[in-house]
């Protein structure tokens, strides 16, 4: 666990000083990375708003696909644990679903009828572009389909569910063969996929179908929350400010723009003068090119493409210190004991002590929690 | 009538929100109030007086000589009157614009046009992503008037479009008139993957179409008079557009994995 002020050893409440000066000095500082817990969140949220700067997360890019999809055409959400317990029938889109949700057969277990199906038939399962082994690994029908291929299959499928014409094609004809028919056959089916593998608007044909479904029967939807604990900052963030990450405090109120506050844009245009980099559960360094001066509060032997003015190592939510934070395997908040717990630091200590550290005459906002 | 004319000094150093700046609003104010006015969208305080030189004028015009990419809200919310860049802008050029002419001469960013219900806007550059799109959380996009970009355009240009005309003269990006409920959105340049992806209804024409997707049902010859109406109404706002539509032109309806009530043109 080191504490390094431009790279030699320094003692905490010294790199918390450099660390406050350094960000009361910018004209727009930025907290990116954001890969903390419920608890380092709130307290990054509020330093950015103290400061008049933005914060973005490492994985909003998709995170935000999902949440676009909901606040401007709606979803169907559903749990992992009724998924478990009562689909029978299940569409999987997209390739690294296992990787995004490692728990996900296991949590699923897609291998028995469900245990609220009267029938207890075996369950449907189709997996439209999986990975290499993938589908055979879940016991899915495989539906192959390169990246780029899986909008165009999903709108035929849709088409196909609603009953309506599509252009003769058949390599579709083939791939989609009895698919509808399945889908709309099912007594509770449920549709998986991440947002790390597919874009915004697939994700809205995917909603767009299980409205169509919906119509006959009952299926949900299952989206697969981003790394870093994405989805507890969007949730975070919202009852601090009322926005999801991307969002800035420059005129003391928080304005949410995506394309404004996208951390690597406002690094790279040079509109952010200092960032703040945090990222607590792995060693993920800051992806920008230009060399904008930056704070890292970060896993330990993080390897940075160029050094931190300020660097503090911290512990790991859930293994270093117990923590809050989004769980995919109960898709809600959740309380997590320290597995193997040390003294090492927490991100939302490191950001008080550098909030404390700040020149009292900075401007201050209400406190937002 | 003499137009207000606001000169650029030096390339301002962070975003400027210049969204305050429209004729209805300037009218009557003292050059020392104009110059007072704050752009500022970080904790560093800039005003109008600070980044322009500004002149007075008695019109409902206003002119701006320079530009730069951290201009934005150009024209947003404007009702009436001329607005005159010459140089690029940032995100939301004309953004709920109602009335009025907006020209900007140089490029613009992202969300040019976005949700504008009327009036006139004008990009002489190219355009960055979703030109006239909804924002976040947004239900629609534009609504209506007229908006010819004469360069190329990012991603998703006419997303969610309601109803008025786009008129691209050069390239899109992929999903140009994604989800659109209605309006025309017309492309001369090429033209990326997934033109009217989840398109309900509405008017596409493409030039120089790519592949379609299947859910897109040939339906084809188009013999009808209104391709030759809409060919006179376009004339003066632009040849390139005008042409595709005397031409004979070949329909295709979809998308089919939505309502199927759209329709996009390619020439036959």
């Amino acid at each position: 666990m080191k504490v390094l002020v431009d790279g030699a050893e320094a003692p905490l409440d010294r790199a918390a000083s450099a660390a406050a000066h350094l960000l009361e000095q910018a004209r727009l500082p930025l907290i990116a990375g954001l890969g903390a817990d419920v608890e380092g969140t709130r307290a990054a949220v509020a330093l950015a708003e103290r400061l008049h700067g933005a914060y973005d997360h490492m994985s909003s890019e998709f995170a935000l696909r999902d949440l676009d999809v909901m606040r401007q055409a709606g979803q169907f959400f559903g749990t992992p644990n009724e998924v478990r317990v009562r689909a029978d029938c299940v569409l999987m889109i997209g390739g690294k679903l296992t990787t995004a949700w490692p728990d996900m057969l296991e949590r699923l277990d897609l291998g028995k009828p469900a245990r609220f199906d009267d029938l207890q038939k075996p369950r449907k399962i189709f997996w439209i572009g999986p990975g290499r082994g993938e589908a055979a690994a879940a016991g899915a029908t495989e539906i192959a389909a390169a990246s780029a291929e899986v909008p165009g299959l999903l709108a035929a499928l849709r088409a196909k569910v609603a009953g309506h014409k599509i252009r003769p094609d058949a390599t579709i004809e083939r791939k989609l063969a009895g698919v509808a028919e399945d889908l709309k056959a099912a007594r509770f089916g449920a549709i998986i996929w991440s947002a790390e593998t597919v874009g915004r608007l697939t994700i809205e044909m995917i909603h767009g179908l299980l409205l169509d479904l919906n119509k006959t029967t009952r299926f949900t939807g299952l989206p697969i929350a981003a790394a870093g604990n994405a989805q507890g900052v969007v949730q975070t963030s919202g009852w601090m400010t009322g926005f999801p990450m991307r969002t800035g405090f420059g005129r003391g109120y928080p304005e949410h723009d995506t394309w404004r506050f996208e951390a690597n844009r406002l690094v790279e245009s040079g509109e952010a003068d200092v960032a703040l980099w945090i990222s607590s559960y792995k060693t993920e360094p800051p992806p920008w090119n230009r060399r904008v001066p930056f704070i890292a509060i970060a896993t330990p032997n993080t390897r940075f493409p160029y050094p931190p003015k300020v660097q503090i190592d911290v512990g790991t939510p859930g293994i270093d210190h117990n923590s809050v934070e989004f769980e995919q395997n109960l898709r809600t908040f959740t309380a997590i004991e320290a597995r193997q717990a040390s003294d090492a630091l927490q991100v939302a200590d490191v950001l008080r002590l550098i909030d404390s550290n700040l020149d009292q005459t900075l401007m201050k906002g209400t406190e937002a929690c | 009538m003499k137009p207000f004319v606001l000169t650029l000094k030096a390339s301002p150093v962070q975003r400027l929100d210049l969204s305050q700046l429209l004729p209805h609003l300037l009218a009557g104010k003292s050059i020392a109030e104009i110059a007072a006015i704050d752009i500022a969208t970080t904790r560093e305080k800039v005003s109008v007086g600070d980044v322009f030189k500004v002149a007075a004028g008695d019109g409902d015009e206003i002119r701006f000589e320079g530009g730069s990419e951290r201009f934005d809200g150009i024209g947003r919310g404007l009702q009436s009157g001329r607005i005159t860049v010459n140089g690029d802008v940032g995100m939301e050029a004309g953004r709920q614009m109602s009335g009025g002419a907006l020209n900007i001469s140089g490029r613009a960013g992202p969300y040019a046009g976005s949700c504008m219900s009327g009036g006139r806007m004008e990009i002489g550059g190219d355009a960055g992503d979703f030109l006239t799109a909804p924002r976040e959380g947004e239900m629609q996009g534009m609504t209506g008037g007229m908006l010819v970009v004469r360069g190329s355009t990012g991603e998703r240009p006419g997303d969610r479009l309601r109803r008025g005309t786009i008129v691209i003269e050069g390239h899109t990006g992929n999903c140009p008139g994604s989800r659109m409920i209605a309006g025309t959105l017309v492309v001369l340049g090429r033209c990326g993957a997934h033109p009217g992806f989840l398109m309900k209804r509405g008017t596409i024409a493409l030039a120089r179409p790519p592949v379609l997707g299947a859910t897109f049902v040939d339906s084809g010859q188009f013999a009808s008079s209104f391709p030759g109406i809409f060919s006179r109404l376009l004339q003066n706002e632009s040849r390139g557009a005008a042409k595709l539509f005397r031409g004979s032109l070949r329909r295709f309806s979809g998308d089919m994995a939505a309502l199927g009530k759209g329709e996009i043109y390619v020439p036959a």
